[in-house]
């Protein structure tokens, strides 16, 4: 592979696996639903043991408005246009999913302090789409495509938004949104012409807090959607009913020959896996059940909540986080009909099994989850939403959130929190804040995507 | 212009003369009051404040079950005030607002105005 004719990312999995390790991570820190009247904002965390700030937050990058939650975060390229050298990995995009704002951040002129490139006016895009709340962001080849959960008076489904490469609004991107009644994450596998996206909830529903009565009343989601990715319209809808109730993040595996993709039903706490069988039919089914624990001071037992997973760019390993239990698992998938546990770390939660960790309280539970390219070093935040957090966590106000590392066995499996790593939102400049998704300069886990 | 005095409890109980076809948060932003808000369409709760005393129209908000409206709670990017009114602003006021669902569940008559059943006599 000659690099020098060559864009952004790798030309494989196998070939990110080799990249250099991360020396800098950035995560979003929001205000937004704490009581401090600051901006959220974009922190640069130096991750380079090597490193005197090793562990630090080095710099902050305020966004001009304030309440606009930033949440999730994606970059303009990936290995989607490796092979388009006129494309470079230089700007991160971080909406604002209350705000709809859509900040372009500038993240190659100075990799220690990002700078805000453009923003592009919430306003702006509801008045050219009807659409609100931003969530995740890909792009494919040099176009950019971002989930939106609602229109915009935030009523359901939403639709997305797609964007060219100078972050111009081309308008929607589907040509169909079928009968699908709600929008979350979504990600595509191009080898097999197929996208999967998932539900959670009208903004209007999941923005002002979780109301668990709602789930009966069907306002929270329970499908996932596979679409025809050309012809950009939905083409199959997986009903999981009990099994899948809010299912969240959906991950295909990073090999782009592979069918098989995974979700996490958040209030089911279940891994729901899919694939294309012999016969070109795609067949889902329930992999993992993460059982309810007892509390001394709940009625019913608690469920995981399962905010988030993640697959190692080998395609070895499904991570997922039980929010509110406090633990984070680690199965090994080679064979994706039968994970196998290898490793539980524990952090927070409400089961009180790790309240402090490295000597900070953590408040929350393990949310937002980042691994290294060469899967040994797991990120993990613990805010999951600032109104969700309100709710299940309200210490958080006063606390705010922690960032830590885990240390994973990429041979046999296994998992150890790092004794030398932690970030404490708690002590931030202006007041605690709340931090969520992660991202490395060079590319991560949940964002390329080979065509 | 109709005017009507808003008076906040938690800021000293300084007033304010709002217009009375303008959201709260509109008027008291303009004139210098430092409040939370996200959304600007009354659905995501940021912008909730306590309504103390007096009236006002919030038909617009979607964001509050009917347990947080019993509670006092009016969403500022929406409202508009009918009369004087006394308020408790910022997330001061939220002590009410935020529940464990699982803890504190909901009645039939507590869920948000579309799903929500009327209250057994």
């Amino acid at each position: 592979m000659n690099d020098s004719c060559c864009g952004p990312g790798y030309a494989s999995p196998a070939e990110a696996i080799q990249a250099p390790r991360e020396k800098l991570l950035y995560s979003i820190a929001i205000y937004t639903g704490t009581g401090i009247q600051k901006p959220d904002y974009l922190v640069t965390i130096d991750a380079d043991p090597e490193s005197s700030t090793y562990s630090q937050v080095i710099h902050r990058l305020e966004m001009p408005g304030i309440g606009d939650e930033l949440h999730h975060m994606g970059w303009n390229a990936c290995s989607s246009c490796h092979d388009d050298a006129s494309m470079s990995r230089k700007y991160l995009l971080v909406p604002g999913v209350r705000s709809t704002n859509i900040h372009i951040v500038d993240t190659a002129t100075d990799p220690r302090a990002p700078r805000l490139n453009k923003v592009i006016d919430g306003a702006e895009i509801k008045a050219k789409t009807n659409l609100s709340a931003p969530h995740t962001v890909h792009c494919l080849g040099s176009e950019i495509i971002i989930s939106m959960l609602g229109d915009a008076q935030g009523n359901a489904p939403g639709g997305y938004l797609h964007l060219n490469k100078d972050f111009e609004i081309v308008g929607r991107w589907e040509n169909s949104m079928g009968n699908i009644p709600f929008g979350y994450d979504f990600w595509y596998q191009p080898r097999h012409n197929v996208m999967a996206s998932s539900e959670w909830a009208a903004p209007n529903t999941f923005m002002p807090g979780f109301d668990l009565e709602e789930v009966g009343h069907l306002k929270y989601g329970r499908r996932i959607h596979l679409w025809d990715f050309e012809k950009r319209e939905p083409k199959q809808t997986f009903y999981l009913g009990e099994d899948g109730l809010i299912p969240l993040e959906v991950r295909f595996h990073h090999d782009p020959n592979s069918s098989h993709g995974f979700c996490g039903a958040a209030l089911s706490a279940n891994i729901i896996h899919w694939w294309k069988d012999h016969e070109g039919e795609w067949k889902w089914e329930k992999i993992i059940d993460v059982e309810n624990e007892p509390h001394p001071d709940w009625p019913i037992p608690i469920p995981g909540v399962i905010s988030v997973i993640l697959i190692s760019m080998d395609d070895r390993f499904l991570y997922l986080c039980n929010w509110l239990h406090g633990d984070i698992r680690q199965y090994n998938i080679e064979d994706p009909h039968n994970p196998v546990l290898t490793g539980q770390v524990w952090m927070g939660g409400l089961l009180g099994k790790a309240p402090e960790v490295n000597g900070v309280k953590v408040t929350g539970g393990p949310q937002m989850i980042q691994l290294s390219l060469d899967g040994k070093r797991l990120y993990v935040t613990t805010s999951l939403f600032s109104t969700w957090d309100n709710q299940f966590y309200p210490e958080i106000r006063t606390n705010g959130g922690c960032m830590l590392m885990v240390n994973c066995d990429t041979k046999k499996g296994g998992m150890k929190i790092d004794p030398g790593f932690v970030v404490d939102f708690g002590q931030e400049p202006n007041g605690p804040s709340r931090c969520h998704e992660t991202r490395y300069p060079g590319g991560d886990c949940t964002s390329d995507i080979w065509i | 212009m109709k005017s009507f005095t808003i008076t906040l409890a938690n800021r000293d109980g300084a007033t304010f003369e709002v217009d009375a076809k303008k959201p709260l948060l509109d008027s008291l932003r303009a004139q210098g009051v430092d409040l939370p808000y996200g959304c600007k369409y009354g659905g995501c709760i940021t912008c909730a404040a306590k309504l103390v005393k007096g009236e006002v129209n919030q038909k617009a908000q979607v964001a509050l079950n009917n347990r947080q409206i019993n509670d006092g709670y009016i969403i500022l990017c929406v409202a508009r005030p009918m009369s004087g009114c006394t308020l408790q602003i910022g997330v001061e006021s939220h002590d009410r607002l935020y529940r464990n669902p699982f803890l504190d569940p909901l009645k039939p008559h507590e869920l948000k105005a579309d799903i929500a059943t009327p209250r057994e006599a």
